[in-house]
């Protein structure tokens, strides 16, 4: 299972981040306990396959550019039960986390050839590559970015013949809750598409729960 | 009860005081030191059977004759020895202090140290130094003239018991900001600068001192780090590296109070590093009793550089093989299990770390304890390990056997130990598996309800955190389980409850509560929505923010249900009793400078204007026109805060689309 190359919750972890910036707003539709429904494109040469997805957001730190929660991947064809993932993300906020990801076998060409793929980052696409997007301001960005890394499967084992030994990048919009993502593994197949939207449980608007840790 | 022997022994050694035979009598005050010495046991006897008393009035006697045909050395040894027994009563032992001061005797000690004999003057000095170790020890005002040049002049004696007391004093005595920088002005922290070198006890007595002023106080430290060009400060660093171990761990001491209060101070890694070794070495040397857990706690709390620092020195290693070992002492027990919290406070690797070694399993078994601090520790310490979401979602806190002796700490009588294991359980019962269920199996449910009934404030509130907690994204059932248990009427009372944070804990509980299957919305409306009315009373009156978000959040979670839903959510919104505009108190909050709170406003408004197809979403609107609400709104189109713009945003169009206007 990949490890996190330094601790979620210190500042120092970023190399080339500007300490300076300030976090990114807050965003409900991203906080703790909710939820989201959509597919992950797994098509290979071979076959056109598409696994339905929930994901659910359990934990969100923005202080320290830190998001988790569970993603559940269901009718996987090798799988009895639904299989449950715990991941941890790392928000892009020039903080915490740059756009560069400098581990889990993604080259900075790996990361600018995935960004670009969101529309979204077109705007921001010249000032990173020039300069690592040292100096943009994301705090007013209707689109976060994030990198998603599942850390542990939560309902079967190791064995259950499925990997999780890539990691996505992630695009959420402030204005609607979608959250599109591809999957990054070297040993699999190429930009695998996750698209997700924000899911209200059959209710006629949108509800927010809370926790609060002691 | 004294045991017969003390009573027999006793009645031996007060026949011998009370004889008129000086030489009896100061044979009869060696013999009662020598059997009080280091023995609490008998000394509690002796205590409760008069000793102290009849040793003062020993003292008194000796002070006030004149030597009528004894020698002068006979009736200063008999001082000595009295002193000297008043002091060993008075050493590491609160009550045999009390019994000093009440006997009368603390009056007749300080005479001692104006009598022309080095000896009586060393006793009577050493006889106060043990009663100042008790915090029953009268307070010494330092802002009167005369008792600051009676400290000078003890701190410049050279009888180091003298000086050693006059920084006793200090140590006990000093407390407030006032007497500290009246401390600093009348020059004692050079005073006691020079007494950092010289024995081994006025260097411990003045380092103890030392903290006592700096603490907390900017400007007392920033004249002692100027001291002499900084060469103070350099001697107590230099005393960490001391080679006896209680001179090295007050010295660390003093550094920490040093840094804590100004932080720009003592900034070199290499300083924080050997502080962080040298107490993590002193946790496991016998000479310097239980404080050394404390001060490295005091080190790295809220730090998280240091607590990194603290993990790459193996300090949970080194902490979990102090609490491995058997017996030890209560004090001590405390003190490693506060550092171990503090330890995985912030950082999820100390955590990993603190639970690959299975210091929990430990930890767990304090919360049995018989100490009420003890397990205090224990509670606090798990609270800071079950902070780590990852672990949380992997149910690994969620276990019979950390929960059950937690939920038996709800029944002690201690509102201290009652908060401590809520605030541990309310972390725990956030477990996102499906093992909610195991909490209210082993009776937890039950004993969180009473809680939430206490008399005392602090419980009320974190019973409710708890339950707030354990409901979250929690199944219909467990839902029903809770509900059952608690009922609306409880319920509405905690939302108008006296205190401020029990009534935002129980508006927070019912956001969770009417959250999820949108048949949870209904708890809100059971006896004739008496919960939603208590929430609707309680936004108009509020005046603190966090309770008001959560007002909010209650009502936007009830207004993503069903058409009557949110109609009722209107009628809470826009009370018939109102007429004027800025009464309403949803106008007041989206003029709030606190984004949060305009947040959950605008999101009221959003769910009870969606979806854009509800036959009941137009007249809302016509509604919200009509009391100047649409208004407010579109004042907010370029609002600071990027999510309150974007909903005020979808607002708009929403209201657009029905052929309103956007300006």
């Amino acid at each position: 299972m990949p490890v996190r190359v330094a601790e979620t919750s210190a500042p120092s972890q970023v190399s080339g981040a500007n300490s300076g910036q300030t976090s990114l707003q807050a965003c409900t539709l991203l906080s703790v306990g909710q939820a989201f429904t959509g597919t992950q494109n797994v098509s290979s040469l071979q076959k056109e396959e598409a696994w339905r997805v929930n994901v659910r957001i359990q934990g969100c730190d923005l202080e320290h550019g830190y998001l988790c929660g569970t993603m559940e991947a269901l009718n996987v064809p090798m799988a009895d039960t639904p299989v449950v993932t715990f991941w941890e993300g790392e928000i892009v906020d020039m903080k915490n986390y740059t756009f560069y990801t400098g581990k889990w076998e993604a080259t900075p060409e790996d990361d600018i050839k995935h960004w670009t793929k969101f529309p979204s980052f077109a705007p921001l696409s010249s000032k990173v590559e020039a300069d690592g997007g040292k100096s943009l301001d994301l705090s007013n960005c209707q689109h976060i970015f994030m990198r998603w890394k599942e850390q542990y499967f939560v309902n079967v084992g190791t064995d259950c013949g499925l990997t999780i030994a890539g990691f996505y990048y992630v695009c959420f919009s402030c204005s609607d809750g979608s959250i599109n993502g591809f999957y990054y593994d070297p040993n699999s197949s190429p930009f695998q598409k996750l698209e997700l939207i924000s899911t209200n449980e059959g209710r006629s608007g949108f509800s927010f729960s809370s926790y609060e840790l002691q | 009860m004294p045991s017969t022997s003390s009573r027999h022994e006793l009645s031996e050694l007060l026949a011998g005081l009370a004889s008129n035979d000086w030489e009896v009598k100061l044979g009869a005050l060696r013999h009662m030191k020598n059997k009080i010495i280091g023995k609490k046991d008998k000394k509690l006897d002796f205590v409760e059977l008069g000793a102290v008393a009849a040793v003062a009035k020993t003292l008194s006697d000796a002070l006030n004759v004149n030597g009528e045909g004894n020698p002068d050395n006979i009736k200063n040894n008999i001082i000595i020895q009295s002193a000297t027994v008043l002091g060993s009563f008075a050493c590491g032992f609160d009550a045999g202090a009390q019994a000093v001061i009440n006997a009368g005797a603390f009056f007749n000690l300080a005479r001692l140290l104006s009598i022309q004999d080095a000896k009586v003057v060393d006793a009577g000095a050493r006889s106060l130094r043990m009663v100042y170790q008790s915090k029953l020890a009268p307070k010494y005002n330092f802002l009167q003239d005369e008792n600051m040049k009676r400290l000078i002049s003890l701190l410049s004696n050279e009888n180091e018991n003298v000086s050693g007391l006059g920084a006793s004093i200090i140590t006990h005595s000093c407390k407030t900001t006032a007497e500290q920088v009246a401390l600093c002005d009348a020059g004692i922290l050079e005073k006691l600068t020079s007494l950092l070198e010289g024995s081994i006890s006025q260097r411990d007595a003045s380092l103890e001192s030392l903290a006592t002023i700096l603490k907390n106080n900017t400007e007392v430290v920033l004249k002692f780090v100027e001291n002499e060009n900084g060469r103070s400060l350099d001697s107590v660093i230099e005393l960490a590296k001391n080679k006896y171990p209680r001179t090295r761990l007050l010295a660390c001491i003093c550094l920490i109070v040093i840094r804590n209060t100004c932080p720009s101070f003592l900034q070199d890694i290499g300083i924080k590093a050997k502080l962080v070794r040298t107490l993590l070495e002193l946790l496991e040397d016998p000479c310097v009793g239980d404080e050394a857990p404390f001060a490295f706690s005091s080190l790295i709390a809220q730090k998280e550089e240091l607590q990194r620092l603290a993990l790459e020195a193996s300090a949970i290693e080194k902490l979990y093989c102090q609490l491995q070992k058997d017996p030890l002492r209560p004090k001590y027990i405390e003190g490693i299990l506060l550092a171990l919290a503090d330890m995985c406070s912030m950082l999820e690797s100390c955590r990993d770390s603190f639970l690959k070694l299975e210091v929990l399993d430990l930890v767990t078994k304090a919360l049995s304890h018989d100490s009420d601090d003890v397990c205090i520790a224990a509670c606090i310490c798990i609270r800071s390990v079950s902070r780590s979401v990852k672990n949380l979602c992997a149910g690994h806190f969620m276990k019979d056997t950390i929960v059950t002796p937690l939920v038996k700490l709800f029944i002690k009588s201690s509102t201290a130990v009652q908060v401590a294991a809520l605030g541990a359980i309310s972390n725990i019962v956030v477990d996102f598996t499906t093992r909610k269920s195991a909490f209210i199996q082993c009776g937890g449910l039950k004993e969180l309800v009473q809680l939430s009934e206490s008399m005392d404030g602090s419980v009320r509130s974190n019973a409710l955190w708890a339950l707030r907690n354990l409901i979250f994204l929690a199944d219909n059932k467990l839902k029903e389980d809770v509900f059952i248990e608690l009922k609306a009427p409880l319920l509405a009372s905690l939302i108008s409850d006296p205190e401020p944070f029990v009534q935002e804990q129980a508006m927070a509980f019912v956001r969770n509560l009417v959250d999820g299957c949108i048949d949870s919305i209904e708890y809100a409306f059971t006896d004739d929505s008496l919960i939603l009315k208590a929430i609707g009373k309680q936004l108009q009156s509020t005046a603190k923010v966090e309770i008001r978000i959560q007002g909010m959040y209650v009502l936007s979670n009830v207004a993503a249900g069903k058409d009557s839903h949110k109609e009722a959510v209107m009628n809470q919104l826009l009370p018939q009793a109102v007429s004027i505009r800025d009464q309403y108190f949803v106008i007041r909050f989206l003029q709030s400078s606190d984004s949060q709170l305009r947040t959950a406003t605008v999101w009221a408004l959003l769910n009870v204007t969606h979806p854009r197809s509800d036959p009941g979403a137009f007249g809302r609107y016509i509604k919200l026109q009509e009391v100047g609400i649409i208004t407010q709104i579109k004042n907010m189109i370029n609002d600071p805060c990027l999510e309150v713009k974007l909903r005020v945003r979808t607002i708009l169009e929403k209201y657009a689309s029905f052929g309103g206007s956007l300006l």
